[in-house]
């Protein structure tokens, strides 16, 4: 505790010394009246203040703690006192690698303070600093080396920074301390597991297999679905990687009983069933007749076995082709319908891949349709027929035929008016058919009939989101929202559904309002950022109690979480409004509230606006008003550093941002690696770099993106896009067509960096073709796809070819032979549009037309019309007798 | 068909409230031809008619319902009804059954009869009831004023348990 600039006397050292406890006892009134004692005495104490300052932000007194703190840091910048508490207030403002810089300056000054050491070593997981990680946990080892705990964590370590050969030989090295270890011990037998385990993944299956069986044998494993698992697993492996041992036959037979142990547990899981198929040399995923007929042989011995269990039935149907599954599939079909299972069309949904399978089951359930049929009079089973009708209005739906669909679902609803499935699929035809404002009004007739159930209110939510009834759906999912809560949305956020935070962005980026979409894409990142936090208390926690297996999994699952789809689907939405933003600078200033609607329609608005104002809504904040006043000066408000009020709740400043292209980038870097696995991230990450003259990085997205989908549309009018300013900017020297501005451009690009570039496009495109020529082949060998048809009016478009031809090759997307849905009509239609084509509408007009039963392709008064009728009650005449 | 007329039927009833109110509404647009107003849909929802507006269902498939109300120390039974495919099949007697063995256990106020109108062109309906112990009371002219014809019998059931 020696510091240079005020030595304390040996009197005034005690009182630092209480200090210091009432702090540790978190009597923080008592700690600030003895630091004042001491700092009046000695004014520059640093430690003493930095004491006090901390003090002060548990009281809540967060930035003057924070400058006194500082303050005191100047003062002495050799103290670990005055480190460890500068640590403790950056972690709390969540800021890992600086708390962990701090922590490390600190064990400069005092190396084995035990609890500074142990605070890195968390520090070093949450950050993935593993190599370090080994250090620390070494240290804590050296220091307590009495503790099961840093035994464990230090094998953690060295396992999580891949030296398996020391974690086992710490494993060893404390189970070799142990005299002997606890029987039916939890904790003992997961540190176990864990052994076995790091054996395993070391390839030392024969060890790790002979330790399972003695400690399980010995009682020291209790967990008996691991030790199944576990052996059913390593027996499998011994038994492929070692086919010519004697013992092979041994192997295989002891798995085979482990798996059909674990099937005993859990008849439904199928992953169980593939190992047994496996361990029997019949891989599903490559059959031929000889072992697709034994693997159906096994599932059917199953299916009797466990005969309420559905996974050896599915598999089975997964597996069998032609007559055999026809002969599968009916009596699966006919117990399901009599049984009356809803969810018997999304079990077989996934067989519709095979065309063949998808053709037999229209034929099973039409005939058992056709059977009701011949005797209508005395239908023997209503609810069979019922379901009969509802699978198939479910299959016609699912391949297009909105209209039979439909057909099918009025013959239900005149059967049974009162299931709210059949109105929930009938919103669905019609959302699929492309008219969003009849889903709306058949869904809110599926949610009348029962509005206590939860999935069809979100439902409802949903499908008016999709119509672009923002305020609409934030009523109806009020219904099921906490009633405290400030706004529906602000309970949703708060309860993290991302599902609606992306519906609701996306509803708001279709209406226009892109400063709102861009608010909810960002709260979908804050919902990662607190998955990522949520980890942190798990990595003492998880070694102390010794719960390590599930602990890899979350660590390896928060690796992973950014590559979680609406995250990916979030950030790439937010690139593509800030590149609108970039390309159009008006547009900000569109989004701004203009003074008219800030008085007059103010009230209009105030609704959408709560929803937006989630976190700083008067009444929330009032309460927090009423808590300060309430809680009294020496009550502990913890290190966490309090969320900031948000300044900018409607995100009207955001769009304004002239960095958009940086912040696009740096939403798109969290994506890490996940960013190249994703076709739109990779095309989203290309745009952003072009733009801001990353050429480097715009080809390695190109080269990502072909690695995923080498022919998708897009990407071949980004290649376009590359090879065009290429040819004017890198390639120029070659053709020697200089000018003087753009070969400024061209000079500071180094050559090596052209010459990348260069093999790039070439890996890319033919060399020896040309852009134009490069589109034309390409158009020709997807001349039946729209998708294709668009990006190469785009390209030509690009390339300068006249309007009028870029025109009529969307036009041609219009043809009977080529399969245009509603949302390519509605992508090629919005593109025109945003070009200002003259024919835009009539190519509205067009789709409105080929599309019967669409509505989004009427002119914005009707759909505005539309919009307003469907949530209107039907006028119900009622007869007013008395008596009635 | 007939071979799998074994499949098992449960029948099973709910008591109504603000949520499942929607799916009375819309069983009664199919099974009666007179609309009724926002009081009917009121008063099925007060606490003490509850165990006497029911919705019926066929292996959980809402089908039918009955709907009383008190007058006094009488139970009016306003509609029972139970959708056309899902008839013949014991499903109505079991409800109406259920009612009058609620009826008859019911105290404060314990219940003297049931009683309800039929339109006098429904014969099928008025033999039902007289199957379950109802009585022809009396005819009720002009009851009906949209439908013809106009007039309804009025059919009781005297419980057992009620004080002379």
């Amino acid at each position: 505790m020696a510091s240079q600039q005020a030595t304390l006397a040996q009197k005034d050292r005690k009182a630092f010394q209480d200090l210091l406890s009432c702090y540790e006892l978190k009597q923080l009134t008592k700690g600030r009246k003895v630091a004042d004692q001491i700092l009046k005495k000695y004014p520059d104490h640093g430690e003493t203040m930095c004491m006090k300052g901390l003090i002060l932000v548990h009281l809540g007194q967060r930035d003057e703690g924070i400058k006194l703190i500082r303050e005191g840091m100047r003062k002495d910048l050799t103290s670990h006192i005055c480190w460890h508490v500068w640590a403790l207030v950056q972690k709390g403002e969540h800021k890992y690698e600086e708390a962990l810089k701090s922590y490390m300056q600190a064990l400069r000054f005092d190396k084995d303070n035990f609890n500074i050491v142990r605070e890195t070593s968390v520090l070093q997981t949450q950050t993935r600093a593993y190599e370090s990680l080994v250090e620390s946990r070494l240290h804590m080892l050296r220091l307590r080396p009495s503790f099961r705990a840093h035994w464990v964590g230090l094998a953690v370590a060295y396992q999580l920074s891949g030296n398996l050969v020391e974690a086992k030989r710490v494993l060893e090295h404390f189970q070799s301390l142990l005299r002997e270890g606890p029987v039916n011990d939890a904790e003992y037998s997961e540190f176990l597991l864990f052994h076995v385990h790091v054996l395993e993944d070391l390839g030392h299956l024969q060890d790790a297999l002979a330790f399972l069986d003695k400690k399980s044998k010995d009682r020291y494993i209790v967990d008996r679905t691991a030790t199944h698992t576990f052996r059913a697993r390593i027996l499998s492996k011994l038994k492929n990687t070692n086919k010519e041992s004697p013992q092979a036959a041994e192997w295989s037979t002891r798995a085979e009983s482990e798996w059909r142990a674990l099937l005993d547990l859990n008849p439904e899981c199928s992953d169980y069933y593939q190992a047994v198929l496996a361990n029997q040399g019949i891989d599903l995923g490559d059959l031929d007749e000889d072992s697709c007929t034994k693997a159906l042989a096994l599932l059917s011995e199953f299916a009797v076995h466990f005969p309420k269990a559905y996974a050896p039935r599915q598999l089975a149907l997964t597996v069998a082709q032609g007559d055999r599954f026809r002969g599968l599939a009916k009596p699966y079909i006919e117990v399901a319908l009599s049984k009356g299972i809803p969810s018997l069309f999304s079990n077989l949904k996934k067989l519709y891949a095979n065309p063949l399978k998808c053709q037999v089951i229209e034929e099973i359930v039409e005939d058992i349709r056709a059977s009701f049929l011949v005797d209508p009079a005395s239908p023997s089973e209503p609810a069979k027929y019922l379901w009969t009708l509802y699978f198939l209005a479910q299959h016609y739906s699912f391949l297009g035929r909105h209209r039979r669909a439909l057909e099918i679902l009025n013959l239900a609803v005149e059967h049974t008016p009162t299931l709210p499935e059949l109105y929930m699929t009938k919103a669905k035809v019609l959302k699929r058919a492309g008219d969003p404002y009849g889903a709306v009004r058949s869904m809110d007739e599926a949610r009348k009939l029962d509005g206590q159930d939860r999935f069809i209110n979100t439902k409802s939510g949903k499908y008016r989101l999709r119509a672009g009834m923002v305020d609409e759906a934030e009523e109806i999912l009020g219904l099921f929202t906490r009633k405290g809560a400030a706004t529906p949305g602000a309970d949703l956020t708060e309860m993290q559904a991302l599902h609606y935070l992306v519906e609701v962005g996306d509803a708001y980026r279709r209406i226009g309002k892109l400063n709102l979409a861009l608010k909810k894409y960002y709260a979908v990142q804050k919902v990662f950022e607190a998955f990522r936090e949520d980890q942190y208390d798990f990595h003492q926690y998880s070694i102390r109690k010794t719960i390590l297996l599930p602990y890899f999994d979350m660590l390896k699952w928060e690796d992973e979480v950014q590559s979680h789809p609406v995250y990916v689907h979030a950030v790439v939405s937010a690139t593509r409004i800030w590149i609108r933003l970039h390309d159009d600078p008006s547009l900000g200033k569109s989004l701004q509230p203009s003074a008219e609607t800030t008085d007059a329609s103010r009230k209009a608005l105030s609704k959408a606006k709560k929803a937006a104002h989630k976190g700083n809504d008067p009444s929330q904040e009032s309460q927090d008003a009423a808590n300060k006043k309430v809680s009294n000066q020496s009550e502990d408000k913890g290190l966490d550093a309090p969320i900031p009020k948000d300044e900018d709740p409607d995100g009207v400043k955001m769009v304004l941002a002239d960095d958009a292209l940086e912040r696009a980038a740096k939403f798109l870097a969290t994506l890490k690696e996940s960013g190249k696995r994703s076709i739109d991230a990779c095309l989203a990450n290309f745009d952003v770099a072009m733009r801001r003259k990353k050429y480097l990085q715009a080809a390695r997205a190109l080269t990502h993106a072909h690695a995923v989908d080498a022919q998708h549309p897009q990407l071949h009018l980004r290649v376009v896009q590359f090879g065009n300013t290429g040819e004017s900017l890198w390639l120029i020297s070659v053709t020697t067509k200089l000018s003087v501005a753009v070969s400024s451009v061209s000079d500071s690009i180094a050559n090596p960096v052209k010459s990348v570039l260069h093999e790039t496009l070439i890996s890319l495109k033919p060399e020896e073709i040309s852009l134009d020529v490069f589109t034309s082949q390409y158009l020709q060998s997807h001349s039946t796809s729209p998708s294709a048809i668009l990006a190469c009016a785009q390209a030509c478009k690009f390339l300068g070819n006249p309007t009028e031809d870029v025109e009529s090759l969307l036009f041609t997307a219009l043809k009977d032979d080529i399969g245009l849905s509603v949302e390519d009509g509605l992508r090629i239609l919005s593109y025109l549009q945003c070009v200002k084509s003259t024919r835009a509408e009539e190519f509205r007009i067009a789709c409105d037309n080929k599309f019967e039963l669409s509505t989004v392709f009427k002119s914005s008064e009707e759909q505005a019309a539309l919009r307003h009728q469907c949530l209107l009650e039907e006028k119900e005449d009622c007869d007013d007798v008395e008596t009635l | 068909m007939a071979s799998h007329a074994t499949a098992q039927t449960r029948l099973s009833f709910a008591s109504l409230t603000p949520q499942n109110v929607g799916t009375v509404r819309k069983l009664n647009t199919v099974l009666f031809p007179v609309r009724y107003g926002e009081r009917y849909y009121q008063d099925i929802l007060q606490a003490e008619v509850e165990p006497f507006c029911q919705l019926v269902y066929y292996n959980d498939i809402p089908v039918g319902n009955i709907c009383c109300r008190f007058e006094g120390r009488d139970l009016y039974l306003m509609t029972m009804g139970i959708l056309a495919p899902y008839r013949s099949r014991q499903i109505g007697s079991q409800t109406i059954e259920r009612i009058i063995e609620s009826a008859s256990s019911h105290t404060k106020p314990k219940i003297g009869r049931i009683y309800l109108h039929v339109q006098v062109s429904n014969e099928d309906a008025k033999r039902f009831y007289e199957q379950h112990g109802f009585k022809e009371v009396g005819i009720h002219e002009n009851y009906y004023k949209k439908i013809t014809p106009r007039d309804a019998w009025i059919l009781e059931r005297r419980l057992q348990n009620a004080d002379k």
